[in-house]
Formats: C-alpha cells, structure tokens, sequence
C-alpha cells in the first residue's frame, strides 16, 4: 500500500539531491538544473499533499511552480550565456573579483581533471567517390 | 475552495476587487507600455524616464486616495480576489511607502542618467516589474501568493543587479544574486509545501488558526511546523539578508548600479520586513485569540519569535562589525543594510502591534536615509569615478550640498537625536522593551529576560556602529582632498584623478541644481520626520491595528498597542 508517505520521501530525496548538487557543483548549468531539481521535489510534495486532501489546492501551486520555475530559468540561462560570452568558461569560481578586502581569491589546490577531448566529426568526402576508410572509421562500424 | 457560488462570488466581487488592486493595474499597465515603447520609433528614441515618473505618480496618488477611503470605512481588511490578496491598512501604508521608494529611485536615475536612452525602456519596466511583485508581497494572503510575489520581486531585481552589461563587476554581481535566489526560492517553497500540505490550506488565517492550535497542542515545539516555518524564514532571510543568508548583499551591492543598489535596499528590504510581519503577526493574532490558558499569547513569541529576533541579534551584530574594514563606500552601506535588516528583525520578532508600528515607521526614515546615502554615492561616482573611501576625502570644499546631506543621512543611519533615523530606532527598542517588561509581567520572567537581552544588544550595537559612520564623515570633513583616488579593489571603471578645481566655482559637473535640491528635500524631510512623529506615527498605528487580535485577550499584549 503506497502511502502519502512514501511520496513524500520520493520528494524529500529528490529535494536533498537537488540541494546538495546546488551547494557542491561548480558549473552554472549544473547548479542551475540541481535548484530545479529542488522544485520538482516541491512539486511532488504539493500533488501528493493534493491527493491526500481531496482537493485541488496542491495541483494549482504546482502549476504556478512549473510557470515561475520557467521564468527564473529564462532570466538565468540568459544571464549564464552572457557569462560564458565572456569568460569562455561555465566554472563559477571564476567569478571572484567582487570579494572582501584582503581576502586572497580561492584557487584549486589540485587540479580538474583534464577533460576528454571530444572525438572528431567523420569528414564526409564528395558525393560520387567512395571515400577511403580510415582506421577510425572501421573501428565504429 | 472554488465552488460555482464561490465562483459567483468572485464575479460579483470583481468591480470592488479591481478598485482595490488599482494602483497594481496602474504599475501593470506602465510595464506593459514601457515593453511596447519599442515598437515605435518615435518613443524608442526618447528616455522613458518621464513614463516611468508618471505612471508611479499616477499610481501613488491611487493609493494615497485608497489609503484614505480605508481610514474612512469602517471594514479595516477586506480580503479580496477571493482571498488571494487583502486590502488592510498595512498593506497600504507599505505599499505606499514602495511605491515613494521607486519614485524617488526613478527620480535620482533621471538625476544621474544610469540606463541611457537606449536602455531606458528596459529598465524601468525591470524597475516598474519589481516594484509590483514586492507590492504583491504586503498584500498577499495565501502562500501561493507569497512564493509568486517573491519570485515576481526578485526576478526584476537579477536582471537590474547586472544591468550594467559592459562590467565584469555588475555581471559577478547578478550570477551571485541569481544563484543565491534560485538556492533560496527552492528552500522556501519547500517550507511552504509542508506548511500548506500538512493543514491542506495556503489561505494565511486559516493557516494561522490552524497552527495556532497545532503549536498550542504541542507545547510550541512541534517538529515539522518548526521546520516548515524556518524554511519559509530561509526564504524570507535572503530577501532581507538577514545573517546568515546574507553573504549575496555585499556583493550584489558592490557590483550594481548605485541607484540599484539603493532601490533594492530600500524596496526589498521594506517589501521583505512587511510580508515577514505579516506571516508572524497573523500566527500571533491567531494564536492569542484561540488561547484560554494565559500563556498562550506569550507561545508565539516564546518560540518563533525568539528564533527570529536571536536571528535579528546576529544579523546586527555581524553587519556592524563586518562594515569596520569596508573601503568601499557601497560596500560599506551594504553591512549597514544587513545590520538595519537586523534592526528591524528585532522590533518584528517581539510580536505586538506596537513593535509593528515601530518596524514601519523605521521603514520610513530608511528610505529616506538610506536612497539618499545610495544616491551621494552614485552621484560622487558621477563626478570622480569612484566609489571608495578615498574619493570623499574633502568633499566638504569640493561639494558642500553633498558632503553635508551626507552627513546627514549618515548621522540619521547611526540614530543621531534630532533625526528620523533616532525616531525609529528609539521606538523600536522601546517596543521591544515593552514587550519584555510584558513579559516578565504576565509570569515569562524567562521570556523578558530574552526581549531585555535583545534590546541591549540593539542598543550596543547602535554605539559600535558610530565608528565607520563617523569615519566616512571625517573623511569628508576633515581630511584634506587627496590628489588622486585610484585603488585596484574600487568599484569604479577607471579612476580618475580627483582635480582640486571641482570647487564651489565648479560645481556644475560636481552637483547639479537638480540632485542638490533632491539631496536636500530628502534631508529635510528626514529632519521633519525626525523631529514631527505624529503625523507618521499616526499612520503607522493605524497600519499596524491590522494584527491587533479581533477579540482582545486582558493582558500587557492589549496594553502595549494602547500605550501609544
């Protein structure tokens, strides 16, 4: 018998995930999609309190939640692509200039790890000749 | 519930609902046209601050009308868009104050000329936008409605923290800002799904009675109503930075506009201190008109409310002593933000009417102080270039108008006698005192001791504060004009060396006419409040005899409300 219980800890999980991802990442992205992950736990609070209480009252919030969640989305990601504009990078460590005065900026004691160049495009050749197989090639077939 | 004779209801309630909303429907109104400006050539040409003017004019002057037809009537709070939003006298005295608060953010842009023309038409709509969500959030009255004025204030108010797109400064200062709100959001509204899942209602009184009865029942610790309330107060704290969500503040105010910067410490903060009342003070009315044991009217604040007035006691603390060091001149009136929030913590945290009366006229003297501190800043950042404590050495012979208004707010900021800003900290720490002497009064020796507690700790921190004021005052005062203000930490884009000739003769491009007329009616109305209570406390006991509990309980709860 699956209780309101049981779906509350579904969202008391999903919530926790969200929040520890949101308070341990470091990519903007990564972040940002750990606050909605934090929503949507809320979200599956508010239908189960919903179905619980016989009304409608949890369904409408989260109706308003998917809404309002869409708008911060909007104005972040557009914020997040003007960064990247100019930073060329999504790390939010590099983002410390605004800081206490005298107080050094935070550098990695050890670094990222490097990070696995993203195998080539195939080059397709010219209509009409059949291309020569590479070594490459061979091997995703 | 919507049932069709609900539904019936609204529509026969719509005509009186919008008249209500109507200062509301005007600022919508002026977003939605500042948005189309674009799409004529003529208007997308032109600096729309003069829209901007006039649609908050129109707007403040509906709801001075609206303040005064409420006193008039005797219905003292119409809930209204069944129920989703209430009219009271609260929510329009703060409303009106937001509404002042943007009007005067609105004027000192036109003053310094921040969004240039091209940007206008975003900006005051962005400005306009957040003015409405946080006018929503002294009005709300169901939860559904708090998270969506929240989000409706902070949304605008990201997009205004990075407005300046051709600084790193200001682009840092709006990623910190989105991330600690979206952190923030998800937080609360967690808070909120427990709270309004577990009675199955969002509607506040219902709310309120209910967890009055909950928490009664439970000896005021129940576990889940304590963690649902402390995470709406997460919430709730990083709107008003209280300690310790405040770590977004310094930051934000460091890298945005001057202007920005004052509109969100005022507006936001006031908007956040009014739904932060709002939530307590209902919880409290509800709980002291169920109760039939004498404490009940002191379990509220024994639990709650001392959470969130040692809160308030950190906040205070943390913020004063955390301006000490500050070079940077917005940074520093950033920690003086947090340490206010504190303030104002204190004075909500005790829970009486009286105490809210005390916490609105405090928002009062803060716009008034505070925008005009923000705007000494951001017109000195117009004339050297800097933001830092070196462009202020001497202002005193460069800029007489702007060094002595500044002092002024300064002085008013730290709580000097003849000013507004003593008014309100001198009624606040006396509610609070009040409410301890109730207290100890009513057998919570225990509870009086913690209010008394508290109020020293406000009254200390007034004296640590004198320190950094005092040191921006003599700076511009006494020091001589240094030759020249550059710092790598400074705000500024480029400094520029301050040339000596910036003097009286000179004071064109230094002060204009028009910002040292703004300047200095700021200040004299800081004067006039400081030294003419009536008039505005009148206003704010009316404001705050929304929460007095309808059926009155014997006790010193009903004799703080009447001392006043």
């Amino acid at each position: 018998m699956i209780t309101v219980w049981h779906y509350l800890v579904v969202a008391a999980v999903l919530f926790g995930i969200g929040l520890v991802g949101f308070l341990t990442r470091r990519n903007m992205i990564t972040m940002f999609l750990c606050a909605e992950m934090m929503l949507q736990g809320v979200a599956i609070n508010f239908a189960a309190f919903a179905r619980y209480h016989g009304n409608l009252h949890g369904q409408v919030f989260v109706l308003f939640i998917v809404a309002v969640a869409a708008c911060e989305a909007g104005i972040a990601l557009a914020l997040f692509l003007m960064l990247y504009r100019r930073a060329k990078t999504l790390d939010v460590s590099s983002w410390q200039e605004l800081r206490e005065v005298g107080v050094p900026p935070t550098v990695d004691t050890e670094s990222l790890p490097p990070v696995p160049a993203e195998p080539a495009d195939p080059q397709l050749s010219p209509a009409g000749r059949k291309p020569a197989p590479t070594a490459e090639e061979t091997v995703r077939v | 519930m919507l049932t069709p004779s609900n539904i019936d209801a609204l529509q026969t309630a719509l005509g009186s609902d919008l008249l209500l909303f109507l200062p509301e429907l005007v600022v919508a109104g002026g977003v939605v046209f500042l948005l189309l400006c674009r799409l004529v050539k003529a208007l997308d040409r032109s600096h729309l601050g003069g829209v901007a003017v006039a649609v908050l004019g129109v707007a403040l002057l509906v709801a001075v009308v609206g303040v005064r037809e409420a006193a008039g009537s005797a219905a003292v709070s119409t809930p209204y868009f069944a129920g989703m939003l209430i009219s009271d006298p609260f929510s329009a005295f703060v409303r009106t104050l937001l509404l002042a608060a943007a009007l005067l953010t609105v004027l000192l842009t036109l003053l310094t000329g921040i969004p240039d023309r091209d940007d206008s038409g975003d900006f005051y709509a962005l400005l306009l936008g957040g003015t409405l969500g946080m006018m929503l959030m002294t009005a709300a009255n169901h939860l559904m409605l708090v998270f969506i004025a929240v989000e409706m204030a902070s949304l605008p108010s990201y997009a205004l923290a990075g407005f300046l797109k051709g600084r790193r400064q200001g682009s840092e200062a709006a990623l910190k800002y989105v991330v600690f709100g979206a952190g923030a959001s998800g937080v609360m509204l967690y808070g909120i799904s427990l709270l309004a899942g577990t009675f199955g209602t969002g509607y506040l009184p219902n709310l309120a009675s209910a967890v009055a009865a909950r928490m009664g029942a439970a000896g005021g610790f129940d576990p889940l109503l304590l963690t649902g309330l402390t995470l709406v107060f997460v919430g709730l704290g990083f709107k008003l930075a209280a300690v310790p969500f405040h770590f977004w503040c310094p930051d934000v105010f460091e890298g945005a506009a001057a202007e920005v910067a004052g509109f969100l410490s005022v507006a936001s903060k006031a908007a956040a201190v009014a739904l932060t009342a709002r939530l307590l003070l209902t919880l409290q009315a509800a709980g002291s008109t169920m109760g039939a044991s004498p404490a009940s009217p002191w379990l509220l604040p024994g639990t709650v409310g001392l959470g969130v007035g040692i809160a308030g006691a950190v906040t205070v603390t943390f913020g004063n002593l955390a301006a000490f060091g500050q070079t940077n001149l917005k940074r520093l009136l950033a920690y003086s933000t947090i340490a206010h929030a504190g303030y104002m913590l204190l004075g909500v945290a005790v829970l009486t009417p009286a105490a809210a009366s005390a916490v609105l006229y405090y928002l009062v003297a803060y716009l008034l102080m505070n925008l005009g501190a923000f705007a000494v800043v951001a017109l000195v950042r117009n004339a050297t270039g800097a933001e830092d404590l070196a462009a202020y050495r001497g202002l005193v012979w460069r800029s007489p108008v702007l060094a002595v208004t500044m002092a002024l707010f300064l002085f008013s900021l730290l709580g000097f006698p003849p000013l507004a800003g003593f008014a309100g900290k001198f009624q606040v720490f006396a509610a609070v005192y009040d409410a301890g002497k109730g207290a100890s009064g009513a057998g919570r020796p225990d509870l009086g001791t913690a209010f008394y507690a508290l109020f020293a700790v406000g009254a200390v921190n007034t004296a640590i504060s004198a320190y950094y004021y005092l040191r921006v005052v003599r700076a511009m005062i006494l020091d001589a004009p240094g030759s020249t203000v550059s710092s790598p930490k400074s705000g500024a884009v480029d400094p520029v060396p301050v040339s000596p000739d910036l003097g009286p003769a000179n004071s064109g491009p230094a002060t204009p006419y028009a910002a040292s007329v703004y300047l200095t009616v700021l200040a004299a109305l800081l004067v006039a409040a400081g030294v003419v209570w009536n008039p505005i406390t009148a206003a704010t006991d009316r404001a705050a005899a929304a929460f007095v509990p309808a059926v009155r309980v014997p006790g010193p709860n009903a004799g703080g409300a009447a001392q006043r």
